[in-house]
């Protein structure tokens, strides 16, 4: 018979006639305990040994009866000191005493009562009589916590008071006991070799069936392993598959369209008027090759300019400023995902829209700005709107509710503002989910009419943006976002950021 | 975002209102749209503001609006007018810069407070509306040291206005001035002209020397400031009164009419390029003065029958005070705040925002809303409707979620791309996100390759006109100049460094309607010790085989790769790409010490 090596130690050491304990026998056969009773199971199971179990009571000094056992226990003490003081002639002074036996604190209780209890004398009215008779050499509970020590059984009733004066821990364990059957006797008696050790399992192994015979070299189990290079998204990028889910879950259909655009598409169309401070060339990324885009749709740009110039409706007013086409037709890096908005709603991306319709989209918009540890050049803008019958503030409250709730965002507060394109416009607060403050999480608005008569929208279109980045600083804590989006990233930031879920 | 500073002991005391705390007030304050910023050196609240309401860029505005806030104020408030006494006449003007408007304003006390705000009035109307005085800039001056001119009563003066102009526009010059009994008043005017920038002399703000406009632009700080405004023009703007030359707008005023704390009279002018404007800059002007207990009295602005601009002939009488009305639906305000008022509810709302509703006539269900002339963002019903839910308070509604019903999804393009990262990552590389604009040199130079040449990454450049930095001069054409960017700045990072992106790449294409072919381009980079041209084509395979297309690798030719060890990418018999070893001389270039395996082709190849 081959058995594994801790097997056959096992077998070796154990008794045909006397069931012994298995830390016994594992410390015969060179065994950690665990591997001997691991190994004792398996004889066990194939009928080599049988086990016994008992319960065994063990009792353990505390720190405290440790101590009493080092300096004495504090009543034996104080009767030493009580018997100096004459005190089993004639009454001694109780403060003196306890100074002589150099009491305090919590010792001083302890050694009154146990004191008083054992009937090693009386306290009365702050005097101190002492037995002559008594022993404290033969004290019980000082002798029970030396057998204790020194590993020897105990008085039980002794033990009970020592255990509820809290100066020893008493524990139950099994013990399990192993007895050669007679089938081992016959299996020893046969002879019983080790088996082979082997360190991996091999595709010879497992066809042979050989991994019957052999015994698998232990691991450390606790040691490092080498270290495995996991790809992973980019943080931001997981970000934005969030907010992707979040806006595809609640309605909202993506859209594309081209970063490099005509301002028509970016700002006319928005009815930003041509001299406002942001349209000035050293804010935006215009283009000096190619300049301009070929062809805009005419009737478009007629409606467009006219409400520029001229408002719509009976009442409106336009911009008292310049417009013109060329300026309309000068390309740049799109500022805002915005223009795409524009695209759509005039039935440039895919056709004429009716209502009711949720778009979104998570895409690069460029600013000539200062580029500093919360501000890039080029950043990702969450763009989305919802177009229907007679939208109110209270849908789009509502609507901002639901969604930054997803990200932990709540208590939101709508700050009154203005943007060219909207009206109303609020700007968006929120309560940091970690820090508790106020923080701007976005912009939103209805837009204008100016806007969305000359495109061709003749029903509500409300909207909000507010950038990847923050939301990604928001949710992470990320303090400089230089270090997450572009060349500079550190890989080792990279590898080691927690997934984003 | 434009900020203006306040002392908020005199918002406390022209609001009425001594007794609110600082607190209090930052928190009206905000309610009204105005953040506080923080505390300036001079103990004043820094407040941030949205630039729509520009009668709010002084703190006798802001005093106004909380009024409105604290309803201590109701309704349309119109500051009374005295008649015209001076004119100003505008003959010879520059072109560029036809407009002018003014207003005279009487028995100011002016203290150093009220005079720093009336300064900073000034310059944050320049900062916004006035479009850096471009479209209209303010000079005010002190009225006691002008000397009008005496004008013999003219013809165009008995003759009024001529022609089709807009009746709001154009008032007889001088009705009240033909009644009065004592005409002697009518010879006080000022002449808005042009001339040639080195002819006249006078002594500017800020120096002692007389200098000419020429000599201004030349060597005075703020005429050097200010320059291009006026460099493009053959004849500079002038004001004369009968001493002279006293301002030379838009640029800088005369010393000799310079406004103190001792000025009780003023006199306010204001020229541009759009009258509408400096109209409403000037009413917003008037009204804070109005504020501090100034009296406004009319100026005449007479436009000459050959003046330039289309006021040609006309007389103005400026500042015009006169509101204006928008017609607004009962139903739209009920829909577009979400919340059932009444006719009451509409009219009380109005007043508490400054304006006044009139009652809806007959089946109309619809207000005719009076606005005040400092109201400059009043362009559409819509605007009332925004005043309306801000006095109702906009945080005071219940959020609802819509009930409309759409259906979600991304589109094909991402998903294509989120599929392609899923297996970029699958296969180990760490995905990255780099910018899309980039150098020529970044982009071009350090990879070998000539701008505008027929391999991958060569298209020709998409440029910026001006830059951020030299960084960032164009939108990149391919995406391995960034990968290898980053390899360069993590040389002190352990490899191996397998890294991917797929993002934007952008070349000029007359074919297209942008002239720009933008594109989703897919990269990646196997650096390591024993890296080689097996590393990336192994990738390329699994790729390939994952969206179930055909790949072939047959050899080129591409200068940032090693020859012999360089293949075109084709997906289904289509080249799309390029896939090599990075030659030696690239590495170096980026102080790599290892050799890098890359590949780069187009994401819709997988479609």
């Amino acid at each position: 018979m081959r058995l594994p090596h801790a097997q056959v130690a096992i077998l070796e050491a154990a008794d045909a006639n006397e069931a012994r304990r298995i830390e016994a026998v594992a410390a015969e056969a060179d065994l950690k305990p665990e591997t001997a009773t691991g190994a004792a199971f398996a004889l066990e199971a194939e009928g080599l040994v049988t086990l016994s179990e008992e319960t065994v009571e063990s009792a353990e000094l505390t720190e405290e009866g440790r101590q009493y056992l080092d300096e004495e226990l504090p009543e034996l003490r104080f009767y030493r000191a009580a018997i100096e003081a004459g005190a089993d002639d004639s009454p001694a002074q109780m403060g003196q005493v306890i100074g002589e036996a150099g009491l305090d604190g919590e010792a001083v209780d302890i050694a009154l009562s146990n004191f008083a209890r054992k009937g090693y004398g009386h306290i009365d009215s702050g005097e101190v009589t002492a037995d002559s008779d008594a022993d404290p050499d033969a004290d019980p509970e000082a002798a029970a916590l030396a057998a204790l020590d020194a590993g020897n059984a105990a008085d039980s009733d002794v033990l009970d008071r020592l255990e509820q004066r809290n100066l020893i821990e008493r524990t139950e364990t099994t013990v399990r006991s192993l007895r050669l059957t007679d089938d081992g006797v016959t299996a020893l008696m046969e002879g019983v070799a080790v088996a082979e050790t082997v360190g991996q399992v091999t595709p010879e192994l497992l066809t042979a069936g050989e991994w019957r015979d052999v015994e698998f070299a232990e691991y450390n189990v606790e040691a490092d392993a080498e270290d495995v290079r996991t790809g992973k998204k980019h943080v931001l990028r997981q970000q934005a598959e969030n907010v992707t889910d979040v806006l595809v879950g609640m309605g909202f259909q993506e859209m594309q369209g081209p970063t490099v655009d005509a301002d028509f598409w970016i700002n006319d169309c928005l009815f930003m008027p041509q001299d406002h401070p942001a349209r000035n060339h050293w804010d935006r990324f215009a283009l000096s090759r190619p300049s301009q885009i070929d062809e805009l749709p005419e009737d478009l740009v007629e409606r467009v300019e006219a409400a520029h110039r001229e408002g719509v409706g009976p009442d409106g007013e336009g911009y008292h400023s310049p417009w013109d086409l060329d300026f309309a037709k000068a390309l740049a890096l799109r500022g805002h995902t915005t223009s795409m908005t524009a695209r759509h709603l005039s039935g440039e991306a895919m056709g004429d829209l009716e209502p009711p319709q949720r778009f979104f989209s998570i895409e690069k918009a460029y600013r000539n700005d200062t580029l500093d540890a919360t501000h890039l050049l080029e950043f990702f803008q969450i763009e989305g709107w919802v177009m229907a019958e007679d939208l109110s503030v209270r849908d789009l409250m509502g609507t901002f509710e639901e969604f930054y709730a997803q990200f932990g965002i709540t208590d939101l507060q709508f700050k009154p503002h203005y943007n060219p394109y909207t009206e109303p416009s609020f700007e968006l607060f929120g309560r940091h989910p970690e820090t508790g403050e106020l923080i701007e999480i976005g912009n939103s608005g209805i837009f204008r009419p100016e806007m969305l008569d000359p495109l061709g929208v003749d029903c509500d279109v409300m909207a909000w943006g507010l950038a990847l980045e923050r939301l990604l600083m928001l949710v992470t804590g990320a303090e400089d976002i230089r270090d997450v989006h572009g060349t500079l990233v550190d890989l080792d930031f990279l590898r080691n950021e927690e997934v984003l879920y | 975002m434009p900020t203006v500073d306040v002392d908020p002991d005199e918002l406390r005391e022209l609001t009425g209102h001594a007794d609110t705390d600082d607190e209090q007030l930052r928190s009206d304050l905000f309610d009204l749209g105005l953040e506080y910023e923080g505390e300036t050196d001079d103990g004043n609240f820094e407040l941030e503001f949205a630039p729509d309401r520009l009668d709010r860029l002084s703190v006798e505005g802001i005093a106004r609006s909380l009024r409105y806030q604290y309803g201590d104020d109701r309704g349309v408030y119109l500051p009374s007018m005295n008649d015209a006494e001076w004119t100003i006449r505008v003959e010879g003007t520059p072109e560029e810069r036809p407009y002018v408007t003014g207003a005279v304003v009487r028995g100011l006390d002016l203290d150093e407070h009220s005079l720093d705000s009336l300064i900073q009035l000034q310059e944050k109307l320049h900062a916004t509306m006035g479009r850096q005085r471009a479209k209209g800039a303010i000079g005010v001056h002190d009225l006691t040291m002008l000397k009008g001119g005496d004008v013999e009563p003219e013809s165009d003066q008995s003759s009024g206005p001529a022609g089709d102009g807009d009746p709001t526009d154009v008032a007889d010059p001088s009705p009240s001035l033909r009644s009065d009994s004592a005409p002697v008043q009518v010879s006080k005017s000022i002449r808005y002209t042009g001339i040639d920038p080195e002819s006249e002399r006078f002594v500017p703000l800020e120096s002692d020397q007389e200098m000419t406009p020429a000599d201004v632009l030349e060597d005075h700080h703020i005429g050097v400031e200010y320059a291009d405004l006026v460099e493009s023009m053959d004849r500079v703007p002038a004001i004369y009164d009968s001493i002279g030359l006293f301002s030379f707008p838009p640029v800088i005023n005369g010393r000799r009419t310079e406004v103190t704390s001792d000025s009780r009279d003023l006199f306010i002018e204001m020229t541009g390029t759009d009258q509408w404007t400096i109209d409403h800059m000037l009413s917003i002007v008037c009204y804070a003065l109005d504020a501090r207990g100034g009296t406004i009295e009319a100026v005449t602005v007479e436009y000459a029958d050959d003046a330039p601009g289309k006021h040609a002939g006309r007389s103005l009488v400026r500042p015009d005070f006169e509101t204006k009305t928008k017609t607004v639906a009962h139903d739209r305000i009920e829909t577009m705040l979400g919340v059932d008022l009444d006719q009451q509810d509409v009219a009380d709302l109005a007043e508490r925002a400054g304006l006044e509703a009139s009652a809806p006539q007959d089946e109309a269900d619809a207000y005719d809303i009076e606005i005040p002339p400092y109201r400059v963002d009043v362009m559409h019903p819509v605007d009332v409707i925004d005043d309306l839910g801000r006095a109702y308070g906009f945080n005071t509604l219940e959020p609802r979620y819509p009930d409309v019903s759409t259906v979600g999804g991304r589109h094909d393009r991402s998903r294509l791309e989120n599929a392609t990262r899923d297996v970029l990552v699958g296969l180990g590389f760490e995905d990255l996100l780099n910018f899309y604009m980039i150098s020529e040199a970044h982009n071009y130079e350090r990879l070998g390759v000539d701008p505008g040449s027929d391999v991958v990454g060569g298209g020709d450049p998409v440029t910026i006109q001006e830059p951020y930095s030299e960084d960032y001069t164009m939108l990149r054409s391919w995406a391995l100049p960034s990968l290898m960017l980053v390899l360069e700045n993590n040389t002190h990072r352990s490899y191996p460094q397998d890294l991917a992106e797929i993002g934007l790449a952008a070349e000029v294409d007359a074919s297209e309607n942008t002239n720009v072919a933008e594109h989703r381009t897919v990269a990646g980079v196997v650096a390591r010790y024993d890296a080689s041209y097996e590393d990336a084509k192994a990738r390329l395979q699994g790729i390939a085989a994952n969206f179930d297309t055909t790949l072939a690798t047959p050899p080129t030719d591409h200068p940032t790769f090693i020859d012999g060890r360089t293949a075109t990418i084709e997906l289904d018999g289509e080249r799309v790409g390029v896939v090599g070893e990075v030659h030696p001389e690239v590495l170096v270039e980026y102080d790599l010490e290892v050799p890098v395996a890359a590949f780069e082709f187009r994401l819709d190849a997988l479609e």
